[in-house]
């Protein structure tokens, strides 16, 4: 256990940041705010915890919390400005607010080390002490897809007019989700710049939108769980496909693109179908659809004036 | 600054064949396909193993490059988009799903080309055209830089009176417009996104050849950055509008060119991003963007 | 236009010449009423008169064009839509609008969620809102049986009454209904208006948007006629229903399919 705990050290840290980064892309989207703006955010924390360890010694919590409070005013900032933009709208400005980033950190002089990025960063951050911070967001994440939170966190993805009537503040919450979008971001490039001592323009570009993105996808988009497998599966894919040598960058292609294709609720959504299912078998919810009383069809005897052209009952919703 | 007028023009004759398709097939099926900078990468890698077997003159090339980027967009498609679109339960969730089908199999295009090459770049160093620089004394102009600039004019023409006049052109608009009046107007959606898709394909193929041409050679990864730089030219210009497509390729050839003159070039890339963030916040719809439409 | 009546009782909500026009487009063109304390107004016209895009004016869901908006007498024309929700106006929706996921007692938790209490984390993570709130919504409309159900499994007069429980859990002082009734059976039309009634009594303020007109008759207090985005009458049930122009504009060619 030991032995393989030194040996795979990197990939394990690897694994949490990139949670932690999953997260930050997840926490907006469950609200249905399309942003990638935690990965600019990455980049903020990054640079912030590398330039505060190397320029200042500060210790590493400290480092990476200002690197966090930046990236928190700077999404929030982001989202008083891009308020007005819904959907791949969204998703296209905050791509480009994350590759600005990047062009603004190989332009950053001897401040950000230009395209070489900085070296050194050397500091306590200890694997434990990442694993617990990851574990004490899991949790909070967690609550939060729960309860009160967990419903105004539904209604304002589903259905932000239903929200705000009854009484939701939709966008002061999608506010908040650039907020901690942003805090989680940073945290996860904070962390990783100290663990790996160094960071570049070439750590936060394009590619890592791509990554963060598909592990949330392919994970599953609606709960941290899917997150975790995501990150998971990310992290390691490479590892276990070296068994098939040359074509591993293929294979992980294909497995993106069917998992997309096949599996839209991810591989959490399979193991929950599945275990409804399961539990469906032993025991079936009592009386759901039998109590419903009458007729479903509408104007049947009670003569409405008009057809009920635009709401066709369907049962369900829209 | 004549020449950099012509080299403004011949990049933004690129990105209007590169942006183009992907406009279209966003602005009428509503598939925004994160494969298209590789579809126009492996077409011209496609064109180069080929070329390399047979010297070929440059329209057999181009043409190749067309077919190409045809028959893997309409793969693409059917293989992943389609299902997607077929299954997703509504359309937030298929827009997302369409944009990791397309970084998947965007993945394995590349995943291929990089095996292939060993992410050497390729070019057509064996095809029968040779490239003649023009000396006009005032400026240098290249014989790809015209067929660059006149295949787009081209292109982008006949792609625009197919919009407004045929009348399959006319189903896509109503697609685009509303999926549900255009399929009681008895439009057969399935063949029509498969028709947009190979067209778009086709102009990213032909774009992937071009550029190959003007560069002499370009790499698997250049996908990737085409594929920022035309979400800033339909942005600027408007979704699935061939004018706004023009005017936003053309916007941001010359803001590039301007910049590469004027600083270090470090800043190039700022441009098109800075220019996409900007629309957004100011004209989110683009300056030929029509009011979206989108029933609830 | 608002000709106050002998010993009405006062306005809780008001609307005064209401326009909402999308481009050229006047989806409610100077339309107005006031809500009176512990009363049923209803709103009567043809499908596509405004009535909806009335409702969503009122409710701050969509800008206004023109007009004033009032609440216990104050201006609320610039109040979000969700402080409107807090201060105690709760609508339902024309479509059922439930949350896929959630289960009936869920979707109707998050109506009680308006009132259990402001911000601060500790709220956020409560895991039961206001249960009196809720169980009480779900006993008026006869939910109890189907509170684990999740919407999918329901028939549709179900789920409009679980949008009814939902807004009721918000424990509103105006409550807006949207066709509450669309979709249902006779009986189950008859339950809705007796829980109005019945809510009536209580000292509710509601405002019906409906089609069935013998069952607007029954409920209201008052009914208020639209045609076009405007005002064609108002006044008492019976005399609206019998107005010449409402029968035109209204009843029509089918006015004497129903009785």
């Amino acid at each position: 256990m030991s032995y393989w705990y030194d040996a795979h050290l990197i990939l394990i840290q690897s694994t949490f940041v990139s949670l932690l980064l999953a997260l930050s892309i997840q926490f907006p989207l469950r609200m249905g705010v399309f942003s990638f703006a935690g990965i600019g955010s990455y980049g903020i924390g990054a640079y912030a915890a590398a330039i505060m360890t190397i320029r200042y010694s500060w210790p590493a919590f400290a480092a990476i919390g200002a690197g966090m409070v930046v990236a928190m005013v700077a999404g929030y900032l982001l989202a008083l400005l891009v308020s007005r933009l819904d959907g791949l709208y969204l998703g296209m400005a905050t791509i480009a607010f994350t590759l600005i980033l990047t062009v603004v950190a190989i332009n950053g002089g001897s401040l950000t080390g230009g395209a070489q990025g900085l070296y050194g960063a050397i500091s306590t951050l200890q694997t434990g002490q990442v694993i617990l911070v990851c574990a004490v967001v899991v949790v909070l994440l967690a609550l939060s897809e729960r309860g009160r939170m967990g419903r105004r966190i539904d209604a304002v993805r589903e259905d932000p007019e239903l929200a705000v009537s009854v009484g939701i503040r939709v966008i002061r919450m999608r506010r908040m989700a650039f907020v901690v979008s942003g805090a989680l971001g940073a945290c996860a490039g904070g962390m990783n710049a100290l663990l790996r001592t160094t960071v570049s323009p070439d750590d936060v570009g394009f590619s890592l939108v791509v990554l963060a993105l598909t592990m949330i996808i392919v994970g599953g988009s609606r709960s941290w769980a899917g997150a975790l497998i995501g990150s998971v599966i990310f992290t390691w894919l490479p590892q276990v496909l070296q068994a098939v040598g040359d074509w591993q960058t293929v294979v992980y292609g294909v497995i993106v693109a069917l998992t997309a294709v096949y599996v839209p609720s991810g591989l959490l959504g399979v193991a929950q179908n599945g275990y409804r299912r399961m539990r469906r078998r032993s025991g079936p919810v009592a009386g759901a659809t039998e109590k419903a009383t009458g007729s479903e069809e509408p104007g049947g005897d009670s003569a409405p004036l008009e057809p009920l052209s635009e709401d066709v009952p369907t049962g369900g919703t829209r | 600054m004549a020449q950099d007028v012509i080299n403004a023009a011949t990049l933004g004759s690129l990105y209007l064949l590169f942006a183009l398709g992907m406009s279209l097939a966003w602005g009428t099926i509503g598939i925004l396909n994160f494969a298209h900078g590789s579809i126009f990468m492996f077409s011209a890698f496609v064109c180069h193993l080929i070329v390399r077997e047979a010297a070929l003159p440059m329209p057999v090339a181009v043409l190749i490059g067309l077919v190409v980027g045809a028959v893997i967009s309409v793969l693409v498609q059917v293989l992943a988009f389609e299902p997607i679109q077929r299954r997703a339960a509504d359309h937030r969730r298929a827009e997302l799903q369409i944009l990791v089908g397309g970084i998947g199999m965007a993945g394995v295009l590349l995943a291929i080309a990089q095996r292939v090459t060993k992410s050497v770049p390729f070019g057509f160093s064996e095809s029968t055209f040779r490239v003649h620089v023009y000396d006009l004394g005032f400026v240098r102009l290249s014989n790809v830089q015209i067929v660059i600039v006149v295949a787009a004019c081209l292109l982008a023409g006949l792609a625009g009176w197919w919009l407004r006049s045929s009348r399959s052109g006319l189903a896509l608009r109503a697609i685009g417009v509303d999926p549900e009046v255009a399929t009681m107007m008895g439009v057969d959606r399935r063949k029509l996104a498969v028709a947009i898709m190979a067209a778009s394909g086709g102009l990213a193929g032909v774009a992937g050849v071009l550029l190959t041409y003007y560069l002499g050679s370009i790499a698997a990864e250049s996908g990737d950055a085409f594929l920022l730089k035309a979400f800033a030219a339909i942005v600027l210009g408007g979704v699935g509008s061939v004018g706004g497509a023009a005017v936003g390729a053309a916007i941001l050839a010359v803001v590039e060119t301007i910049v590469l003159v004027q600083t270090s070039g470090t800043w190039v890339d700022a441009v098109s991003f800075g220019l996409i963030f900007l629309m957004l916040l100011v004209r989110p719809r683009g300056i030929f963007g029509r009011k979206e439409v989108r029933r609830t | 236009m608002n000709t106050p009546e002998d010993a009405a009782p006062p306005a809780v909500l008001e609307a005064q010449d209401v326009a909402v026009h999308y481009g050229g487009v006047k989806a409610v063109d100077g339309f107005g009423l006031k809500l009176e304390a512990g009363r049923i107004c209803g709103i009567l016209g043809p499908n596509g008169s405004g009535k909806s895009t009335f409702l969503a004016a009122v409710t701050r869901l969509v800008p206004l064009t023109r007009g004033r908006l009032m609440l216990d007498g104050e201006e609320y024309h610039n109040t979000p839509a969700a402080s409107l929700a807090h201060r105690g106006v709760a609508r339902t929706f024309q479509t059922v609008r439930l949350l896929p996921d959630l289960t009936v007692l869920e979707n109707i938790q998050l109506g009680a969620d308006l009132r259990a209490g402001g911000g601060g984390v500790k709220q956020w993570f409560r895991r039961t809102a206001v249960p009196e709130a809720v169980e009480e919504a779900i006993e008026r409309t006869g939910l109890g049986a189907v509170r684990s159900a999740r919407p999918g499994e329901l028939s549709y007069g179900m789920a409009r009454r679980v949008e009814i429980a939902r807004a009721l859990a918000t424990r509103p002082r105006v409550l807006l209904l949207d066709e509450p009734t669309a979709g249902m059976n006779q009986a189950e039309r008859r339950e809705v208006s007796q829980l109005m009634q019945k809510l009536r009594d209580e000292g509710l303020t509601q405002l019906l948007v409906e089609h069935d007109v013998p069952m607007m008759v029954d409920t209201c207090d008052r009914l208020v006629a639209m045609k076009s985005g405007e005002l064609v009458t108002e006044g008492a049930p019976a005399e609206v229903v019998r107005d010449p122009a409402v029968q035109e504009a209204y009843l029509g060619k089918r006015g004497r399919n129903h009785a």
